[in-house]
C-alpha cells in the first residue's frame, strides 16, 4: 500500500523565551510511516509532544533535523506548502477556535475560498462535506450555538471540503463529552471506512486507541511503543509508566493473569474479554465441580470501603424545590433548573452525572450562591444564600470551574493561591500556614511559589487553581469536570488529592464528571440529571445497577460493570460490579482462588 | 445566559431592501444620514419622515423592532432636547424665574429629536435586513479602491468578522470568568469606583491571557486551512449589483432632486 506520511528521524526544538536557556527539545528522532486508509491512533501523556508531531505533519512546524513527506512532498519544500495542507487537514483541541466565519456555512467554505475554486464548486464542496459529518441542515447556525461536538464535526466538514487524503486530529476529543466523543468518532470511521480517508487521532483516550488499525506510544519526544492495539496493550506496565493506561477489561485480564490464573493474550474489546471470562468459569466449573462456592461475603471486601464517604451522616446541604430559569421574558428563556430537591450528606462523595446541558453546571453554581434561585431554597450548614450570610457561605463552600488554570491572573503563584484568603482580614501567620497547609495537601512544591503562574504546566496549573480554593478551608468543595483534558495518570491524581482531602480532612466532596468510571470508582452517592431535573438520586451501587434507565438519559455504565451484567452468572443475580479491584475480589470469589488482597 | 445573543441585529427577510447589494446599502445609509442633518425646512423634514416610513414598511420587519435602536439613546435624546428647549433664545412662550422657554426653543427640540430618531432608524434598517457576513463584504468591496493608497481592504474585512465571531465566545467567557472569581472572594458590586474598577483585573488578566491564546491557536487553523491573505480568494456567496439597485439608486436621485430642487425654487 501507498505511504501516507513518512518521517525520518525529526526533531523539533521549541526556542526557549529566555535569551542563554536551551529550548525545550519536544521531538526527538522520530522515524514513521503511516500507510495510507490506515486509521492509526498516536497516544501520549501531556507534553508527550504529540501535538508537535501533529504540526510537522502539515507543515505548520519544519522539522530542524530531517524530513516529513506527506504523499510524496517534503513540507520542508514551501512551494508546495499549500499542496500539503489540501492533502493533509488539521483539526485542533479546541472546538471554538478553529471556527473562523460567523455562520456554518461560511466557515466550511473558508478552505475552499482560499484555494481559490470557483463559487459554484465551493457551493457542492460545502453541501457534500455538511452531509459527510452529518451535519446537513446546519448551514446558517451561527458556531456559538452549537455543541461541542457539533462544532468539531464542523471542523472536520472544513477540512473535507478541501478534498484531503488525510486528517489529523489533535487531542480533537478531548474537550467534548461523551455523546460528543461518539458522534465525532462514528464519523471519523465512517470516513476511513467509505471513503479511505487516512486518519491519524491524536488522544489519551484508551478506549478510542482500542478501535485503531495501529497505535503510536509516545513519551517524551520519541516513540515508544508501536504495534496493533493489541500488541500495544500488552504493554500494561510500560503504559502505565509513561502516565497512560489501558481499557478497563484489558486491566482487569491483566490482574487474574497476574494471580496465576492463565489467560493468554490480553483482550482488548469487551467481546473478547466476555469469551475469555466464559471460558475461565466454565473451565472452573468443570475443576471445581463439587467444591463448595466461595461464602458470598467475599464479594464485599476491600474494594468496597475506598468508595464510602467518611461516616458523619448530618445533611449538610439542603436543597428545597429549586427553580431557575435563564433570560427570562425573552425569546431565549430556557429553564435550566425544574424543582430541584436534594440533601448532600457531611463527608459524601457525591457525583453529579448528565448529559451536556442538563443542568448540572446550573445546579452546582447554586450550591455557593454565584447563581440565585428564582423560587425554592438552599441551606448550607445553616447557613443561606442571602444578606449577611451569604460571604459566610461562600467560604464553606469551594467552587472550582472547569479548566480552573484558566482563571489565573496574579504575578506569583503565592499571590494567586491568597487572593481570596486577603479578602479574608486574617494575619500573615494564618495565611502563610494555609496556604503551605495546602500545597502540601496537593503536592505543589514550596519553590513554585515564587514563579508566575504562567509559566507552570497544565497540571500544576490546575493544582493551583484548587489551592486557591482549599486555602479559605471550605466545608464542601464542589468540583466541575476537575480531570477534563488531563491524561490518565494526571487524573488519577486529583482524585488521589480529592479522596485525601475527604478523609483526612473530613470535606465533603461534590463532583460532575463525564466519566463514569471515575464517578463509579471515587463516589458514594450518585445524582443523575436529565433536563433540569434530577431523575435518580441513590448510593452509586443502586445508579449503575439501573443500565436501562441510563441508557435513556444518555448516560453508560463503566466497562467492568457491564462486563458483569452481559455475563450473567448462575446462581448470581447480575452483581453491581463497579470497580476492577471489586470485578477482581469477586473473580476470585468464584474460581475459588484466595484474592490476595493488596498483592493483586 | 449572553451566550444566546444573535449576531447583529439581522431579521431574515426576502424584502427589497433584504435583497439589495450591501454597498448601494452601505452608500445609500450614509447619503440618507448625510441628508438628515441637511434639511430644514419642515416640509424637508415631512418628505424626509415619509421616506422613513416607506423604508421601514417595505422592508417588512415589525415596526417594534426598528424602535429597539431608540431605546439605549432615549436619554440622550431627551437631555439634548430639554437643553435646547431651555438655551434656545427668542419669543418667550413661558417664563419661571430665571428660565425661559422660548417658541424657538421648543421648535428646535423637536427637529432635532426627530433627527435623531430618521438617523437612529435608517442606520438600524440597514442592519437590520443586512448579516454582518454581507456587510464585512459589502465594506470590503467599497474599500478595495482605496488599496491603491494602501488601505488593506480584505484584511479589515477579515478582521471585523473574526471579531463577530468571536464577541459571543469572549461574552461568554467573560462572564465564567467572573462567576470563577466571584467564588475565589471576588466582590464586583461593593465598594467605591476605583476599588470596582480594580476588582476588574482578576477577570481582564485571564481574559487577555484567553484572548491571545484563541487569537493564536485560530492563525494556526487558518493557516492550516489554506489561508495566505486576500490573493486568489474566492467567496462561496459572491455580491453582485442587479437592476435593483440601478433602480432604487436612480428613484433615490430622483428624491434628492426633488427635495433640493423646491428648497432652490422657494
Amino acid at each position: 500500500m501507498k505511504e501516507m506520511i513518512r518521517t525520518e528521524e525529526v526533531y523539533y526544538e521549541y526556542m526557549s523565551q529566555n535569551e542563554g536557556e536551551s529550548g525545550i527539545q519536544a521531538v526527538k528522532g522520530i522515524s514513521l510511516s503511516i500507510k495510507q486508509g490506515s486509521f492509526v491512533v498516536v497516544l501520549g501523556r501531556n507534553g508527550s509532544g504529540k501535538s508537535t508531531l501533529a504540526r510537522l505533519f502539515n507543515g505548520l512546524l519544519v522539522p530542524e533535523k530531517g524530513t516529513v513527506i506527506v504523499d510524496g512532498i517534503s513540507t520542508g519544500d514551501r512551494e508546495m506548502i499549500w499542496e500539503v495542507r489540501k492533502t493533509l487537514g488539521l483539526v485542533f483541541q479546541n472546538p471554538d477556535n478553529q471556527i473562523v466565519a460567523t455562520t456554518v456555512e461560511e466557515d466550511v467554505a473558508f478552505g475552499p475560498e482560499n484555494l481559490g475554486m470557483p463559487p459554484e464548486e465551493i457551493r457542492e464542496a460545502v453541501d457534500k462535506s455538511l452531509r459527510m459529518v452529518n451535519m446537513e441542515g446546519y448551514g446558517d447556525y451561527a458556531p456559538h450555538m452549537l455543541s461541542g461536538g457539533q462544532k468539531q464535526r464542523i471542523a472536520i466538514a472544513g477540512i473535507l471540503a478541501m478534498n484531503p487524503k488525510c486528517i489529523v486530529l489533535d487531542e480533537a476529543t478531548s474537550m467534548l463529552d461523551p455523546v460528543g466523543r461518539r458522534e465525532v468518532m462514528s464519523v471519523l470511521k465512517s470516513l476511513n471506512r467509505d471513503n479511505g480517508i487516512t486518519i491519524v487521532l491524536i488522544t489519551h483516550h484508551m478506549d478510542e486507541a482500542a478501535e485503531a488499525d495501529y497505535v503510536l506510544v509516545m513519551e517524551s519526544g520519541r516513540i515508544m511503543l508501536r504495534g496493533t492495539p493489541r500488541e500495544i496493550f500488552e504493554n500494561v506496565e510500560d503504559l502505565r509508566r509513561a502516565g497512560l493506561d489501558v481499557p478497563q477489561v484489558t486491566a482487569l485480564a491483566y490482574r487474574l493473569k497476574r494471580t496465576g490464573i492463565r489467560i493468554g493474550q490480553l483482550p482488548v474489546t469487551m467481546d473478547e474479554m466476555i469469551g475469555l471470562m466464559k471460558k475461565l468459569l466454565k473451565d472452573s466449573r468443570t475443576q471445581l465441580n463439587s467444591v463448595a462456592r466461595a461464602p458470598s461475603g467475599i464479594l464485599k471486601t476491600a474494594g468496597n470501603s475506598q468508595r464510602k464517604g467518611s461516616p458523619q451522616g448530618n445533611p449538610i446541604i439542603k436543597v428545597q424545590n429549586l427553580c431557575h430559569t435563564y433570560m427570562p421574558g425573552t425569546s431565549f428563556e430556557r429553564k435550566a433548573l425544574r424543582d430541584i430537591s436534594l440533601t448532600i450528606n457531611a463527608g459524601d462523595r457525591f457525583g453529579i452525572i448528565g448529559q451536556t446541558g442538563s443542568g448540572k453546571t446550573t445546579l452546582v453554581q447554586h450550591l455557593n450562591g454565584i447563581l440565585k434561585p428564582d423560587s425554592g431554597t438552599l441551606e448550607v450548614d445553616g447557613l443561606k444564600a442571602e444578606g449577611k450570610e451569604l460571604k459566610e457561605l461562600r467560604r464553606k463552600v469551594g467552587l472550582i470551574f472547569q479548566y480552573p488554570e484558566h482563571q489565573l491572573f496574579e504575578e506569583t503563584v503565592y499571590k494567586d493561591i491568597t487572593f481570596g484568603l486577603s479578602r479574608m482580614k486574617l494575619n500573615e501567620d494564618e495565611i502563610k500556614k494555609r496556604v503551605f497547609h495546602a500545597i502540601s495537601l496537593l503536592g505543589i512544591s514550596p519553590e513554585l511559589l515564587d514563579k508566575s503562574p504562567f509559566e507552570l504546566s497544565g497540571g500544576q496549573k490546575r493544582r493551583v487553581a484548587i489551592a486557591g480554593v482549599l486555602v479559605m478551608e471550605p466545608r464542601v468543595l464542589v468540583l466541575d469536570e476537575p480531570t477534563a483534558g488531563l491524561d490518565p495518570q494526571g487524573s488519577a491524581e486529583v482524585f488521589k488529592i480529592l479522596a485525601n482531602l475527604n478523609e483526612k480532612e473530613g470535606t465533603t466532596i461534590i463532583i460532575i464528571s463525564h466519566n463514569m468510571e471515575e464517578v463509579a470508582a471515587f463516589c458514594n452517592r450518585v445524582a443523575v440529571m436529565s433536563d433540569g431535573s434530577i431523575v435518580m438520586c441513590d448510593t452509586t451501587e443502586n445508579i449503575f445497577r439501573r443500565e436501562e434507565e441510563l441508557k435513556k438519559y444518555g448516560l453508560d455504565i463503566p466497562q467492568v460493570t457491564r462486563l458483569f451484567r452481559e455475563l450473567q452468572i448462575p446462581g448470581h443475580s447480575s452483581p453491581t460490579i463497579l470497580t476492577i479491584d471489586e470485578a477482581v475480589d469477586f473473580i476470585a470469589g468464584l474460581l475459588n482462588i484466595p484474592a490476595g488482597g493488596g498483592a493483586l | 445566559m449572553i451566550g444566546n445573543i444573535t449576531l447583529g441585529q439581522y431579521i431574515p427577510g426576502n424584502s427589497i431592501l433584504h435583497r439589495l447589494d450591501p454597498r448601494t446599502k452601505i452608500l445609500w445609509t450614509m447619503i440618507l444620514m448625510v441628508v438628515t442633518f441637511l434639511i430644514d425646512s419642515w416640509l424637508e423634514y415631512v418628505m424626509m419622515g415619509s421616506l422613513v416610513l416607506l423604508l421601514i414598511i417595505v422592508s417588512g420587519i415589525p415596526v417594534r423592532q426598528t424602535l429597539k435602536g431608540l431605546k439605549p439613546l432615549l436619554f440622550i435624546l431627551a437631555f439634548t432636547a430639554i437643553l435646547n428647549i431651555f438655551l434656545t433664545g427668542g419669543t418667550p412662550l413661558v417664563t419661571i424665574g430665571p428660565v425661559r422657554i422660548t417658541y424657538e426653543g421648543v421648535m428646535s427640540a423637536v427637529k432635532l429629536f426627530l433627527r435623531l430618531v430618521m438617523l437612529v432608524i435608517t442606520a438600524s434598517l440597514m442592519t437590520l435586513t443586512t448579516t454582518p457576513m454581507t456587510m464585512t463584504d459589502g465594506i470590503e468591496r467599497l474599500l478595495r479602491p482605496l488599496g491603491k493608497i494602501g488601505v488593506p481592504s480584505h484584511e479589515i474585512a477579515m478582521m471585523m468578522s473574526i471579531a463577530l465571531r468571536f464577541i459571543p465566545t469572549l461574552m461568554e467567557e467573560t462572564e465564567r470568568i467572573m462567576k470563577a472569581q466571584a467564588s475565589r472572594g471576588a466582590d464586583f458590586d461593593t465598594g467605591s469606583i476605583f476599588s470596582r474598577i480594580k476588582s476588574f483585573i482578576p477577570v481582564l488578566v485571564p481574559l487577555f491571557v484567553s484572548a491571545f491564546k484563541r487569537a493564536d491557536e485560530l492563525a494556526e487553523a487558518m493557516e492550516s486551512r489554506c489561508y495566505h491573505g486576500g490573493k486568489g480568494r474566492t467567496r462561496l456567496r459572491t455580491i453582485h449589483f442587479t437592476y435593483l439597485d440601478g433602480t432604487v439608486t436612480i428613484a433615490g436621485l430622483l428624491y434628492l432632486a426633488l427635495l433640493f430642487g423646491i428648497r432652490l425654487i422657494r
